[in-house]
């Protein structure tokens, strides 16, 4: 066990720059969560944890100890792979003991171990096959089995759920959430998945062009995105964004005279700044019951998820979603009369999509 | 019928008449010298050919009687099972080094050795290997034949390590593996039909290979492509007990490629496509 302390952290290739400057503390037991979308540099970040790719500059502790310049093989860390990366050749069993084998580890202890570790993924009956007889899911397993036995300083995690279907990746993940729990060791997942990322993670890095955009809480980054970048990538369907405008002592849409009715602290915000961006969560609309009240829109597509229903608009030239109440059964073509819940709404910077506080 | 049916006749037949006409050209030579091994000595040469005899082993009996063929055969198994080593020793790890770093010029370079003529080699070894004493001996045909086998080892490894995904290297180093270590408890254990199939091929060629063994052998080290180039003499050639030699020299590679055909085309295509 053991916290992660990434300091002023460059990573360049060539004379491309993937991660900037970054610096980020991973404290001992965490589950954290990388995320962003491809090519932000989460599994770079990773694999540098790793040691499996070197650092331009800056320094990398796992506990007290610089690793900088120390091997894969000597960091006691432990990897799952997105494709598993289980040897083809060993059984199961073997694939689990090879790391203790190679510390010398006594035969009882490797064979308790890996018992054990068989029991707590439900794998016991395959010890004996190759990975080539086993499915997705056992395979995800054996390499997550791989990883528990040697009850490593920390697991890293490279989006180990990607080549799994959804129900099982479902599963899988509830599995790694409570096998985090039981195990109490940090824990580092690399995902593009904000589900994942939410469901799984004490804290989330949210990551763009290798700059950390946010690093706090599930709740946080989703109650308080710091900026539009994280506010647009943390949640499902994605925050809609309007342009906004503080004109004739009320906070209006840039396109069009439509009046936003929004709660005071946001419209005080709105009129200090003068004109900002505006976002609302799908599920932070309400529908209003006269159809005069709140900002008028007209139904383009209607998506029934069964437990809630998804209403495509269009407002002030943008492209917008609200989830809604399933009993409301709107049709195409229907005008309702959505309203911002208060407090719900989010403000940023129209410069620097910077939120406003 | 139809002319997509009369098309598709017309190149079955095509293909079966390509068939036929590249066997015989393959063939025709070997089937020819091995009819040729059994004939008695003056039919050998006899014009037109007979096609009806009765089968002799006295070629194959003059043979041992005249030559030390066994001693010749040991030669050549020495020399092609020492320099097949050689390749596979330094072989394995070059191809398995070419493919860990991506840096592919040693390739290259062993594979430009290997398409120079062999004459280009042959002066300057015979220069050192005399001036150090070595003419003649095992060590010198060994390492001299090593130009064959490595190239060969390299490039039919090369690709059965390139398809094995990067992910598993790297797991092997996180789980505490060392490069070397990887390469002979991870790498090699998933490449061993393509180094059995290296070996074979590095074996096949270095046995048939011959310039080397004629300048660099002596009288005691002679393997039997070189010993049997002494049958063809400047007033007398002895046909038939040429004829039996080179059946001879020709059956280990012939039964060593008819036992592993299946493996050798698949790797020789070994890593061309991931599974």
């Amino acid at each position: 066990m053991a916290s992660i302390s990434i300091r002023n952290l460059v990573k360049r290739y060539g004379s491309f720059t993937v991660i900037p400057d970054l610096n980020l503390e991973i404290a001992d037991h965490e589950f954290v969560v990388f995320v962003g979308p491809s090519g932000c540099g989460k599994s770079t970040l990773l694999r540098i944890i790793a040691g499996l790719e070197p650092i331009s500059s800056g320094d990398l502790y796992i506990g007290d100890k610089r690793v900088n310049g120390v091997q894969a093989a000597q960091r006691d860390i432990a990897m799952v792979f997105q494709d598993y990366a289980l040897y083809p050749h060993m059984r199961v069993y073997d694939n689990m003991s090879f790391a203790l084998e190679l510390r010398g580890t006594p035969k009882a202890e490797i064979d308790a171990r890996v018992k054990r570790a068989a029991a707590l993924l439900h794998i016991e009956p395959y010890l004996d096959r190759k990975p080539k007889e086993l499915s997705g899911g056992q395979r995800q397993r054996v390499a997550m089995g791989r990883a528990i036995v040697r009850n490593p300083k920390a697991f890293l995690f490279d989006e180990p759920l990607s080549n799994l279907d959804a129900k099982l990746r479902g599963q899988v993940r509830a599995e790694i959430k409570a096998l985090s729990q039981e195990l109490k060791t940090t824990m580092v997942f690399v995902t593009h998945d904000q589900i994942e990322a939410m469901t799984m993670a004490d804290r989330i890095v949210v990551l763009q062009s290798g700059t950390i955009q946010q690093y706090d809480t599930p709740e946080t980054v989703y109650e308080r995105p710091a900026n539009q970048f994280v506010a647009g990538f943390i949640g499902s369907p994605a925050m809609n964004f309007f342009p906004v405008e503080w004109r004739d002592g009320r906070a209006n849409l840039s396109q069009g005279a439509t009046a936003v009715p929004l709660d005071d602290a946001a419209a005080g915000r709105l009129r200090q700044a003068g004109n900002a961006v505006l976002g609302i969560r799908p599920e932070h609309f309400a529908v209003a019951t006269d159809g005069a009240d709140g900002i008028a829109i007209d139904v383009r597509l209607v998506e029934p998820l069964g437990s809630d229903t998804l209403i495509h608009f269009d407002l002030a030239g943008v492209s917008a979603i609200a989830r809604v109440d399933p009993s409301l059964r709107p049709k195409v073509g229907d005008r309702l009369g959505l309203i911002p819940q208060p407090g719900k709404t989010h403000l940023f910077d129209a410069a620097n999509g910077q939120v406003l506080r | 019928m139809t002319d997509a049916a009369t098309a598709d006749r017309w190149i079955r037949w095509l293909n079966t008449m390509q068939l036929v006409l590249a066997g015989v050209l393959i063939m025709a030579p070997t089937v020819w010298m091995v009819l040729s091994s059994f004939k008695p000595s003056f039919e050998v040469t006899a014009y037109p050919p007979t096609l009806i005899f009765t089968p002799t082993l006295d070629n194959y009996v003059e043979l041992t009687r005249t030559t030390p063929f066994l001693s010749y055969a040991l030669n050549s198994l020495i020399v092609t099972a020492g320099s097949t080593a050689l390749g596979l020793l330094f072989g394995i790890p070059a191809a398995f080094a070419v493919s860990w770093t991506r840096i592919s010029w040693p390739a290259i370079l062993t594979l430009a050795a290997r398409m120079a003529p062999g004459t280009l080699f042959l002066l300057p070894w015979y220069v050192m290997f005399r001036q150090v004493g070595m003419i003649g001996s095992y060590t010198a045909l060994i390492l001299s034949h090593a130009v064959i086998t490595l190239p060969i080892v390299i490039w039919v490894l090369l690709p059965s390590f390139d398809g094995i995904p990067r992910s598993v290297f790297e797991a092997a180093q996180v789980d505490g593996c060392s490069v070397t270590r990887i390469l002979w408890r991870i790498a090699l254990p998933l490449v061993a039909s393509g180094v059995a199939v290296s070996a074979i091929l590095a074996f096949v060629f270095s046995w048939n290979y011959f310039l080397f063994a004629l300048v660099l052998s002596n009288g005691d080290t002679k393997t039997l492509i070189a010993a049997a180039f002494n049958f063809i003499g400047e007033g007398s050639t002895q046909w038939g007990a040429l004829m039996a030699a080179a059946t001879l020299i020709a059956l280990p590679p012939l039964v060593l490629a008819a036992l592993v055909q299946r493996w050798l085309v698949s790797g020789l295509t070994l890593g061309a496509v991931k599974g």
